[in-house]
């Protein structure tokens, strides 16, 4: 008997790949000081999860952690050291779509595999970078599944644009534009602001003016919730408010009580979502941190979780790692998760955004119906 | 109409803030010839300050005022006395680099013992406001411009009629005369500072039940209190009230009219304006 489990473990450490031993390196950009740090955080803390669940299936992963401050130049600066120095198997990350654009040109030069865990700018994707891949939805995904599930209870007119002047910003409102124009649903106005600019109000009243049935928001953290408050001084009542990603979906957001009821927002990941284990890692998550994870937190965490694994099982070998990103097909908290070519994406995971509404203090996933707790709230009302 | 009134309603509010901020700065720079640097972080300090007695003692905010205005009263003091003072004499880039490291110091602090995370202060009033005749009035920037009001008249009159305020007063005309006539210029340095910290604290106070807190906030407002400071004339309380109420109404009009992403360039257009035709600002005189 002894001799059988001898056998067996040395047959395990002689396996490349299997090893119990196996230790992976792994790089993480992230924003962890600068601006864009709270989210960052997010990003961490799942990440620091993903390591531990990554241990228990014997998965050691020797972390190297970049702090991008938010800014592309470092960013960049951080992937090659990460690329030539510490030659590690892949990376994970960065965080903002400015800096994961600017890492990603670099990823096929060094020929090292990326995984971009919540970037969202779409041109990340869609430069056939071989060595880039995307876990989650791009751009025009956050705008169209807002308009679509709005689609299922009215016939809007007219929409107004108030967004970040950000690349995130940006290309979700270019698309959202695209999107809104095949449906019929007239432009009224586009603003863009400033990042954490104090005053909105006379952009907001000048939007009420023009009486939008949508009034479309992009904003970071924050942000969001400057804007509804001062909507809410003004009175700015289209028939609904719809918030595209980041600062619609946060925690602090949903604590303004006075405000947050029935604004929608799109996001990645919800915790009453059916995908195996969110619930659980929400749970987990909140008990370990004490306080409630953001889509960027399962992002993260179900990136690093593909990374390690893949890197692994391929010894840390980063072409045969490119090609077990290329080839595998996973199932976790972000639901079924598989790189694929369409659209004009490279390597870009074709992920189901949910939409969700504030109602009564929770937030609801409201659409797409098989994965909705609740059904929507319209119009809007303050 | 409605448009254009509730713009500039909503400039001029603003712009109170604003110019409580440059006030600071005006003052600082007046009696010491230092551009202070650090001035948005000690602005952060006050919102912090401002966060903490309300979410801890249940303080409103625009009550807390009363507590802020002595503490960062002592706190720029301290900083005077233990640093500034120091390197009045030196050579402008190293009372800048100075400003800069303090900051820098004060911001980091901030994020080790707080986080980054942002605070939000959530008062009954955050997202209120009065009605008149079809334009609202945000009630929290309303009440804000008021406490503005009666600072700036405060501060003013303090500066204008009382011995210290005219010993402060010397020492921003002209430091070694000053010094000749028994005016003790370092006590005055401390007092200028202690006042120029105490104004920002204010005006941190003021901002945050409509704003939020995070330990970097303070660098976008160092920016903004430098271009009111430059555009009322560097020294000058009524260019930096002015220069304040300027920027904030042509924020306002710019996004109302133009768009939001231009108001910036509005306002630097119009700043770039001003100091072609008067190199020294609006209220101030050229000095060599």
């Amino acid at each position: 008997m002894k001799k059988i489990a001898l056998a067996a473990l040395a047959l395990t450490l002689a396996v490349p790949g299997v090893s119990l031993a196996a230790k992976v390196k792994i790089g993480f950009i992230n924003t962890i000081t600068g601006a864009e740090a709270p989210i960052g955080e997010n990003l961490t803390n799942g990440v620091t999860m993903a390591l531990e669940d990554l241990k228990k299936k014997g998965i050691d992963v020797e972390l190297i952690k970049e702090d991008d401050t938010g800014k592309p130049e470092k960013s960049l600066s951080a992937f090659e050291k990460l690329a030539t120095r510490d030659n590690v198997a892949g990376v994970v990350g960065p965080y903002t779509s400015a800096c994961a654009n600017a890492v990603a040109s670099q990823a096929d030069r060094y020929k090292v595999p990326q995984v971009i865990p919540a970037a969202a700018k779409e041109e990340i994707t869609r430069k056939g970078y071989k060595y880039v891949f995307r876990l989650n939805a791009p751009a025009d995904v956050y705008s169209s599944v807002l308009m679509d599930a709005i689609m299922t209870v009215d016939k809007p007119k007219t929409i107004a644009y108030v967004y970040a002047n950000t690349d995130f910003g940006i290309s979700t409102v270019k698309t959202a534009k695209e999107y809104a124009r095949k449906l019929g649903i007239r432009e009224v106005a586009d603003e863009k602001y400033l990042k954490g600019a104090p005053d909105f109000r006379s952009t907001l009243t000048k939007i009420k003016t023009l009486k939008p049935d949508l009034v479309f928001m992009v904003s970071y953290e924050v942000d969001a919730i400057t804007l509804m408050r001062q909507s809410r001084e003004i009175r700015l009542t289209p028939k609904a408010f719809l918030g595209a990603g980041a600062g619609f979906t946060t925690a602090q957001f949903l604590a303004q009580k006075m405000i947050s009821n029935l604004v929608f927002s799109s996001t990645q990941w919800t915790e009453d979502v059916n995908w195996p284990g969110a619930r659980n890692f929400y749970n987990r998550y909140k008990a370990k941190f004490g306080k409630e994870p953001s889509y960027h937190a399962a992002c993260a965490y179900e990136a690093m979780i593909i990374m390690a694994e893949t890197a692994a099982k391929n010894g840390g070998n980063r072409e045969k790692t490119r090609a077990g990103l290329k080839s595998g097909q996973w199932n976790g908290i972000m639901g079924e998760v598989k790189f694929s070519d369409y659209a004009g994406y490279t390597n870009q995971n074709n992920h189901p955004m949910l939409v969700q509404q504030v109602q009564n203090g929770r937030y609801e996933t409201v659409y797409p119906a098989k994965f909705a707790t609740k059904n929507p709230i319209y119009p809007f009302k303050w | 109409m409605t448009l254009f009134l509730q713009s500039l309603i909503s400039g001029i509010l603003i712009g109170g803030v604003y110019a409580l901020i440059g006030i600071g700065l005006t003052i600082i720079f007046g009696v010491m010839r230092v551009i202070n640097f650090a001035h948005g972080d000690i602005m952060m300090v006050g919102m912090y300050m401002t966060y903490f007695l309300f979410t801890l003692f249940g303080i409103d905010p625009f009550v807390s005022v009363l507590v802020t205005i002595p503490l960062m009263f002592v706190f720029g003091a301290i900083l005077q006395k233990l640093f500034i003072n120091r390197i009045l004499g030196a050579l402008p880039q190293n009372q800048i680099l100075l400003t800069i490291g303090l900051g820098l110091i004060m911001s980091n602090s901030m994020m080790l013992a707080f986080t980054s995370d942002y605070k939000i202060l959530t008062t009954s009033y955050s997202s209120s406001s009065y009605r008149l005749a079809g334009l609202s009035v945000s009630k929290p920037l309303a009440i804000s411009f008021l406490i503005t009001v009666v600072i700036t008249a405060a501060l003013y009159r303090f500066l204008m009629k009382t011995d210290t305020g005219q010993a402060i007063r010397a020492t921003a005309q002209d430091r070694e005369a000053a010094q000749l006539m028994g005016i003790n210029v370092k006590w005055m340095s401390i007092l200028a500072f202690g006042i120029g910290a105490s104004m920002a604290g204010t005006a941190g106070a003021l901002i945050s039940p409509t704003y939020y807190i995070f330990p970097q906030v303070g660098s976008a407002f160092t920016l903004k209190a430098f271009v009111i400071t430059v555009l009322g004339g560097m020294g000058s309380i009524v260019g930096a009230t002015l220069g304040g109420v300027i920027i904030g109404v042509v924020e306002s009009m710019g996004a109302a009219y133009i768009s939001s992403d231009w108001k910036d360039v509005v306002v630097f257009a119009i700043f770039l304006l001003v100091l072609l035709v008067k190199p020294s600002g609006l209220m101030g005189t050229s000095r060599t």
